[in-house]
């Protein structure tokens, strides 16, 4: 009896492991010849992150003008949300199904594809000095560098800024603070008034990544916190983010409406709490500024303001640097349209659909260079996008800048820290003993 | 008593031939012919059964072996290296016992609750009345749990949901909180709105069961002076046990599959003290990117789910009630 168990068991895991296909490998492709003419004919499928209003239209209509120039060729449009976008992605990729184009962070997101063989290199397309790369602002390009070679065409810029309502400012004789202790003492006056002062909902957990990411720029030297971002490399000793991990708690406690309950509110929410003038200020993307102060909203009537999350004035980090990335679309190497995917592309970043993009109701400011500005675009999104390019570094979001484990119990962490269930050196245990077993 | 011919059985004659005087060999040949007959007709459902249900068990025990990157589809053979990540992993067991404390609450709500709900239904004197509770009940399980699970968000979100305005305006401000924002609360706020949810389907499944139950048995007891609640657990409680036992293993599976309500409600959050063993294995693989870990994980809840409706069927089977 044991023994035919024993056979059983044998064969059951070997069946298993068969099925499986274990060792199973990328297959090389072949070099691709990007530079050559398209064959305009086919279907190209599109992941796209504009899923919902108002963005969805974008490359429904890109799509369209596109069949007018070229009749024999038709559109397959995935588009997801935010959210949603990482699971489609990675079903898509387990699959071995990705679309002929599809969407990207920068940073450890789009280096894993890279990196799988799973994105073609453009780099004699759209590399620095090419005339299709010369149109892009050089940064943009540059994030999705890998070992000298260009990957990603990047389609719009983004950064962090906290946004806050002008008239309500102004009443209260208030000015975008320079330190995040005036930060601090602005939320006071705030609230006194009778406003929320920072509206925060971490329902996510994301929301919060983005104050410590900003907060741990400021606080840990450049060089340090990138090497700390790779486990192979990190050591995570630095007491700047304790430093960032109290100030972040200090924040919660001293100006947001929900505090500790934070983690109960969605993100909408708060953002509707500024859009509607019950709070003073939202955290927030350059992409969310034109859906925030949206046409007939109260904020749009009282003036939606920028600036920088404020650093410490004792900050031992770079407090010139700034929070945000571009995004962008990555072509499938194994693609039998990559050419046209190319085109495709090309025709998505001319002038003319670039401009579209930067315009409301979209709002996404264009990565090609030149085209945001106030003709076109609101006056929060072209200074928005100033401010990024000025900026001495932009930091990649915590969530797509490391690696998955080391990210996810960041973001545990911020959790706990805005419950109040953790403290910040435990939650800085909690990494580094993730960072450690991710080597 | 008469038989059907499809169950008539020749008799075997004393030399060795049926009936028709063939002989025991060519009996066995044709028995054997019309057995594989009949599993031709067998055979699709079975085919079906193995692609869609057994195939995929066996793959998935294969992926547990294997550490898989998704991006350059390399499989490496590691053993039992991913069983014994999850046993040194702490969240496991934390959703674990998430779904354990699901499983627990949702019996007591679920079959003894909605049993005696049954019961007080079925004892209504009004046919009407009766009807119209049990389709009240029932309304919450016809709600998709996704709306439900985002319905319950709203209510119980902090500063606009209507449990903490409600419990302002009765003066019980002081127990108003983040329900699904504390670490504390998150997984008991998601139970209570399942429970909300299956509590009708679980009643009405036990008012068919005490329909079933013969007029006359009841009529005796009453004849004999036994009061509701005696006649509840020496007559109604016993004659349904064949139901309980059935609720109890769809309540106690369904517990350890449990998922789209946590992750609309809080996706495992805060802090993953409201992840289940269904929303740990979903993180793994599509959050972490580590489909191997998130394999052995879907095989541990397969293994508990197996092992928990095998004890309650052979339970069950015990306790078999006729009449």
């Amino acid at each position: 009896m044991r023994k035919s168990t024993h056979i059983l068991t044998a064969l059951l895991a070997g069946t298993a492991l068969a099925l499986t296909g274990c060792a199973g490998g990328s297959e090389p492709v072949a070099q691709l010849d990007l530079q050559k003419e398209p064959e305009y004919s086919g279907t190209l499928s599109i992941l796209t992150k504009f899923g919902g209003d108002p963005l969805e239209p974008y490359f429904e209509d890109l799509a369209e003008e596109y069949t007018k120039l070229h009749p024999d060729v038709s559109f397959e449009l995935i588009q997801e949300t935010d959210q949603s976008i990482k699971d489609k992605t990675k079903t898509l990729t387990a699959s071995q199904a990705l679309p002929d184009i599809y969407f990207t962070w920068a940073g450890n997101w789009a280096n894993n594809f890279i990196d799988g063989g799973l994105a073609a290199d453009l780099t004699p397309v759209i590399a620095p000095g090419t005339d299709w790369g010369s149109t892009f602002g050089e940064s943009s390009l540059k994030a999705f560098e890998r070992d000298g070679k260009f990957f990603a065409v990047p389609l719009y810029n983004n950064g962090k800024f906290m946004g806050y309502n002008q008239k309500v400012f102004k009443e209260l004789g208030l000015n975008p603070p320079s330190t995040f202790e005036e930060l601090i003492s602005s939320c006071s006056v705030l609230k006194d008034a009778g406003y929320e002062p920072i509206a925060f909902g971490n329902k996510d957990g994301w929301p919060g990544l983005h104050y410590l990411q900003q907060l741990f720029a400021y606080e840990v030297p450049t060089e340090e916190l990138e090497a700390d971002f790779d486990p192979k490399t990190a050591k995570l000793e630095n007491q700047g983010y304790i430093r960032a991990m109290e100030q972040f708690t200090e924040l919660i406690n001293e100006c947001t409406g929900s505090g500790k309950d934070s983690n109960g509110v969605l993100y909408t929410t708060a953002q509707q709490a500024l859009a509607t003038g019950t709070a003073g200020m939202y955290y927030q993307e350059v992409l969310e500024f034109d859906t925030t102060a949206s046409e007939g909203s109260q904020l749009k009537n009282d003036g939606l303001g920028i600036f920088k999350l404020p650093a410490s004035a004792a900050a031992k980090g770079d407090t010139k640097a700034i929070e945000g990335s571009p995004e962008g679309y990555l072509i499938n190497p194994k693609s039998e349209n990559a050419a046209l995917a190319v085109d495709f592309m090309k025709f998505a970043t001319s002038k003319e659909n670039a401009t579209k993009l930067s315009s409301p109701p979209y709002g996404q400011p264009s990565a090609v260079k030149g085209v945001v500005s106030e003709h076109n675009s609101t006056g929060p999104v072209v200074e928005g996008i100033k401010q990024v390019n000025d900026a001495s570094e932009a930091i990649i979001w915590l969530d797509s800048v490391t690696v998955p484990d080391v990210a996810d119990a960041w973001l545990a962490g911020g959790e706990a820290l805005v419950a109040g269930t953790q403290s910040p050196q435990q939650v800085l245990d909690a990494v580094r003993s993730a960072s450690s077993a991710a080597k | 008593m008469t038989v059907s011919n499809a169950i008539r059985r020749p008799a075997p004659s004393a030399s060795g031939s049926d009936a028709k005087g063939l002989p025991k060999g060519r009996q066995a040949d044709r028995s054997r012919a019309s057995r594989w007959r009949n599993m031709v007709w067998v055979l699709p459902a079975v085919l079906l059964l193995c692609v869609f249900c057994y195939l995929p068990l066996v793959q998935n025990l294969g992926f547990s072996l294997l550490k898989w990157d998704i991006y350059s589809g390399r499989q490496t053979f590691i053993g039992a290296d991913n069983y014994l990540k999850m046993f040194n992993d702490p969240i496991f067991w934390k959703s674990l016992l998430n779904n354990t404390l699901y499983a627990g609450i949702s019996i007591v709500f679920q079959v003894f609750g909605a049993l005696v709900l049954a019961a007080l239904v079925e004892g209504l004197p009004s046919p009407r009345w009766r009807g119209a509770l049990r389709a009240i009940y029932f309304v919450p399980s016809a709600i998709s749990l996704t709306v439900a699970g985002l319905l319950f968000y709203f209510i119980y979100e902090p500063r606009m949901g209507i449990l903490n305005a409600a419990l302002e305006t009765l003066g019980l401000g002081n127990f108003a909180q983040a329900w699904l924002g504390q670490e504390n609360t998150a997984i008991f706020g998601i139970i209570a709105m399942s429970q909300w949810q299956g509590f009708g389907y679980c009643t009405l499944l036990f008012a068919v069961a005490l329909q079933r139950i013969p007029s006359e048995l009841f009529e005796a007891a009453s004849i004999d002076g036994v009061g509701p609640v005696r006649r509840f657990f020496f007559i109604s409680l016993p004659l349904v046990r064949e139901m309980s036992s059935l609720m109890m293993i769809v309540t106690v599976s369904g517990a350890f599959q449990v998922f789209n309500e946590v992750m609309v409600m809080t996706t495992g959050g805060p802090n993953n003290s409201s992840q289940v063993l269904g929303t740990w294995l979903y993180r793994s693989g599509f959050v972490r990117n580590d489909f191997g870990y998130a394999a052995a994980i879907a095989t541990a809840v397969f293994v508990i789910t197996l092992v928990l409706a095998v004890l309650q069927l052979r339970l069950a089977k015990r306790r078999r009630v006729e009449w």
